[in-house]
This record gives structure tokens, sequence and C-alpha cells, in this order.
């Protein structure tokens, strides 16, 4: 089957109208024409990911955010860095199909990031206060309690928590990727998510929850980091894609978390 | 209590060291304190730098006539900030960052996105205290972020070089980029720990035994462009913050390619930190009536133990 056969499926299959303008979920790299070996869902089609996924047999990646380092995968701001030469000229090489998934799969029901997120982390259907909410009450805790089970969960390396750790909370307002919810917003105590500006947004958090914990009220802000926010659903989006696609074989290869701290060095 | 001079002071509380108060001296200041708009005036005049029509550069809270009884700097106006320096008697804040929790700096909620605002939301209880907080304490708060940044060399990039001992290492051509003795990045994690008082903002890509050599120090926030510019000239990039589908995709692409680079994010707040200690520097020697001292905001973020 071709790169366009899978696509097409995926079109059909979205339960949602297509958006003809999108500028994320085009081909990155190869084209509707080229012969597919494998798919390969992912969070980044990061260079260390796709040399894995060739690896494994699979010349397909969907990832759901960018190949080369800006949201319109514009090669115009990138071809004159040798390094944007290198992948493109391995992913040639190796007749490698990028097609993006972003936009619709957060337009799909459910939105399989939350899907993913709310599995990886724990957060089980029956605290969500209505299906697609992504709000969940949970038997009270300590934000402290909360991170650490989380850190826990998902062996993160670089998480970040701001708030009071001894805060008792149990309203959660789970985000996903660059879509971080206001921490301010009615009956939120603890927002995850995994990635926000830290100043001058249009609500920054980060001060805020400073500012909550130094007058005694209970907030907690919790960034998981992009990438850890959002590559759990690329399970679910993997899952669903061999729903319509028998032939090749799909499967979730993990870009994985790209930072380390001083709290949590890679293994030596 | 013993009395400081000026240039004590300021020494003093921009080591990091002194929990000290403000000591005033009522003799030398008297009557020639200067109100918050001439401060701001005299920091216009004094820069070196064409003031923006269009800036974040504004008063967010208090009224500019009120005389300044001491000016604290900051990377962030908390209201933990906002305690202290009422503490240490000053009742001027200028702050690299919002007060207000957007880049609007309105003093009430924004309205709800997509929502429009609605019929009668309950208060929000941190806006109304922090509000509160400033009219009971006749504070005035001024923002100082886009022009600061724009003096030569970059006051906020120099904070970082200073804290880190690195003055003695001048760069090339090249603002921001500092040579260092061959050092690896695990040492160098550790010294930005360490030296800016990071806790659990850090965030690194890179071989922990990667040595490094050449560091590009880019406070604040950084775009792929700049990413783009700067890491082929360097081993290392110091910055803030950066978003997490740019420039930190792009260095762990370039580590599998076999180029030796590291990536460390200390956050956008903890990056400008210092940069307001260069500033309370700077101001003492414009606003010679008042005392000015930098309070730092910190790393907001923590990080679960092992």
């Amino acid at each position: 089957m071709t790169a366009g056969d899978v696509v097409d499926r995926v079109r059909k299959n979205l339960g949602v109208p297509w958006r003809e303008t999108t500028f994320r979920d085009t081909f990155k790299a190869g084209g509707p024409d080229t012969t597919v070996t494998g798919i390969a869902t992912t969070v980044f089609a990061s260079f260390d990911m796709i040399q894995r996924a060739v690896a494994a047999g699979l010349n397909m990646i969907v990832p759901h955010e960018v190949t080369f380092w800006n949201d319109r995968d514009d090669v115009s701001i990138v071809s004159a860095d040798p390094l944007y030469r290198e992948k493109a000229d391995f992913l040639t090489r190796h007749n490698v199909v990028i097609f993006r998934m972003h936009d619709h799969m957060h337009d799909q029901r459910p939105d399989f990031t939350y899907v993913g997120s709310a599995r990886e982390l724990g957060l089980e259907a029956k605290y969500e206060t209505a299906p697609g909410s992504h709000r969940f009450i949970v038997p009270e805790t300590t934000l402290g309690a909360l991170a650490g089970a989380l850190q826990r969960r998902l062996g993160a390396r670089a998480l970040r928590v701001v708030g009071d750790p001894n805060a008792r909370i149990s309203r959660i307002q789970l985000g996903v990727g660059y879509a971080t919810p206001a921490v301010n917003g009615a009956g939120i105590d603890v927002v995850i998510s995994g990635e926000q500006q830290e100043v001058d947004g249009f609500l920054d958090s980060p001060e805020y929850v400073l500012d909550a914990a130094s007058l005694g009220i209970p907030k907690g802000w919790i960034m998981l980091g992009h990438a850890v926010s959002e590559e759990s659903g690329m399970l679910e989006m993997a899952q669903w894609i061999r729903t319509f696609v028998s032939e090749v074989p799909v499967q979730l290869v993990k870009a994985g978390e790209p930072f380390w701290s001083p709290q949590f060095p890679p293994a030596k | 209590m013993k009395r400081l001079s000026r240039r004590e002071f300021v020494r003093l509380s921009t080591a990091g060291a002194v929990a000290s108060p403000f000591v005033l001296d009522p003799a030398a200041l008297g009557a020639a304190a200067p109100t918050a708009q001439e401060v701001v005036d005299r920091i216009r005049k004094s820069l070196g730098v064409s003031w923006k029509p269009d800036t974040v550069d504004t008063f967010k809270a208090g009224d500019p006539s009120t005389v300044v009884t001491g000016v604290v700097t900051t990377s962030l106006a908390t209201i933990d900030v906002l305690r202290r320096a009422v503490k240490a008697g000053a009742n001027m804040v200028i702050t690299s960052g919002p007060t207000f929790y957007s880049r609007t700096d309105s003093p009430m909620p924004p309205a709800g996105r997509g929502r429009g605002a609605a019929a009668s939301p309950p208060a929000d209880p941190v806006f109304v205290a922090k509000n509160e907080f400033i009219k009971t304490n006749n504070l005035v708060v001024w923002r100082f972020s886009d022009h600061w940044r724009l003096r030569t060399p970059d006051p906020f990039a120099q904070g970082i070089v200073d804290a880190l001992g690195w003055g003695k290492h001048p760069a090339g051509s090249t603002p921001g980029h500092i040579s260092v003795p061959a050092v690896t990045l695990e040492t160098l994690v550790a010294d930005v720990t360490a030296k800016l008082g990071a806790r659990g903002g850090m965030r690194i890509i890179g071989n922990p035994r990667t040595r490094l050599q050449t560091i590009a120090v880019l406070p604040g926030t950084v775009p792929i462009q700049a990413a783009l510019i700067h890491l082929p000239r360097v081993d290392a990039i110091v910055a803030g913050e950066i978003r997490e589908w740019e420039s930190s995709e792009y260095v762990r692409d370039a580590i599998t390619a076999n180029r030796d680079k590291a990536l460390i994010l200390v956050g956008r707040t903890l990056s400008e930190d210092r940069g307001m200690s260069v500033c309370a520097q700077w101001l003492g020697t414009i606003v010679p009536e008042t005392p000015v001292r930098w309070l730092p905001a910190g790393d907001p973020y923590w990080r679960p133990a092992v």
C-alpha cells in the first residue's frame, strides 16, 4: 500500500471533516506515492526516532509534532543548516514518508492525546466529571504526593512543579501539549499539562501559583513536558490506525523525553 | 543598626547574601527623594536606548507621583517579592516580568477565552489580594523589560556571566558568547545550578560527559531562529526557555548527528533574575537619593525527589 492509501483511510475513518487549509497535517517527507513497509506513530519525528523506525522496517512515520523544528515545518527557516540537509538526506535515502497528525488528532473524539495522557497518569475515567471534560476529582491528596506519584509512574526526568507541596488538592484539570488550561479557572486546584510559556502569556500560571501559595490558597501547576504529555496518546493513534490498516505493521516508536535534570541525570 | 553608604548597600545587597533591610539616612534623602515618575524619567534619559512607542515598560500599579522611599528590582513582582520590598522599606518595584500574570498586566483576571465575560464571576482571590497589598502599602510597580534588554551588552546575559564568574573570559566578537576552560556538561550544570540558585526549573539536553568550551548565554525566550544562529558556533546554549517543538528538538537532533552540543534551560524568570541585579547597580548611579536593591525572585519550580 502507499502512504496516500493510508492517509485516505485516516481521513475516511476520522469521524470529523478534514481541514483542507491545515498546514500541519501534511506530508513532511516523501509523498502519497511512497510504498509503505510499516507505520510508526510518535510524538516528534526526531532524528533518533526516525533511525529507530527505519531499523525496525517502518518507513512511514506519523508524528503528532514537527520534523524540522518549527510548527509549519517551513524548510526555508532551517535549510541553511547542514543538520537539516543530513536529516532530509537520511529520509530520502531510506525512502521515509512522514505525515503529521496534529490538528485532526485534536479534532477527533475522543482526542487520543487526552486519552493517552490520562491513562499514563493513572487518572481513571471514574474520576472524570464528564467524558471529555478533562476534569478529574480525585481523592484529596497533597500536591507533593501527587507530583511524586506522577514522577514515579512516568519515570520523567524533567517534570516541573509550582506550588506548595503541602497544598491539599483534589480537582485536576488536564491539558495536553501546549494547550495548557489557566490555573485560575473556577474549581481548579491543579493543572497538569505539557508546556506553557512561563510569562507574558494569557494567564501566567507559574506566577499565579506562586502568589496563591504565598496567600495559602491551594493551587498547583505540573508541567510534564510537551513530549511526555503527548507521546502516550500516540499508542492510541497506532491502535486506531491498525483498525483500518492490516497490510503493514503499525506501532508506537517513542521519541521519548528530550530532557534530563540535576535530580534525574541520564543513566550512566 | 549600622548605617551603610549607598555604595556599600548596593555592593552588599547585589552580592545576594545580605538580608538587612534598607538603612535610610533621612538627612541625605530628605526632600530630594524623587517620585516614581521621576525615576522612570531618569531611566529613559540615561539608558541610551530609544524608547519604543509600543512597550510593556509602563506603570502596572500605584501612583507615579508617589515619593520613592526605596527601589527594589526583581525579575518577577510576586507577592513574596512585594512583601520583602515593603519589609525593606521600599515602595517602588521595578520588575522585568509581569505583575498581574499576563503580558497585558490587567489588574483584573482576563475574561474566559472564547467564552466572553462571565455575567458576574466571583472575584479571583489572588488578584484581589495582590491589588489590596499594593494599595495598602502604597506601592508603585513599573515594568522594565523591553528596553533593559536592549542595552549593550545585554544586562540579562551579563548578570548570568557575572554570577558564573565568567567575566574574566571575554567573548570574541559575538555578544553573549563566552569561552571557558574546558568543562563537562555535568560540571557546568552543577555550577549553574549552584550559582543561579536553581531548584526544579533546570532542564538539560546533552551527554553529561561532553566537554564544553564555548557557551552562548541567551536569557529569556529563545526562538528557533536564534538557536539556528548560535548553536553551530558554540558547544552549549544556556537559555531561559524555548518552545519544545523548536530549539530543544533541534539540539536533540544535533546530538543524534554526532555533534557535541548541549542545551541548558534554567527557566525564563531565573534567567532574568541576575540581570535585575545588574539593573539595581545601574539604578544606584542614576538615582543616588534613594536606596536601590535587588530582590531575587528565584526559581519558581521544584521537582519531586527520587
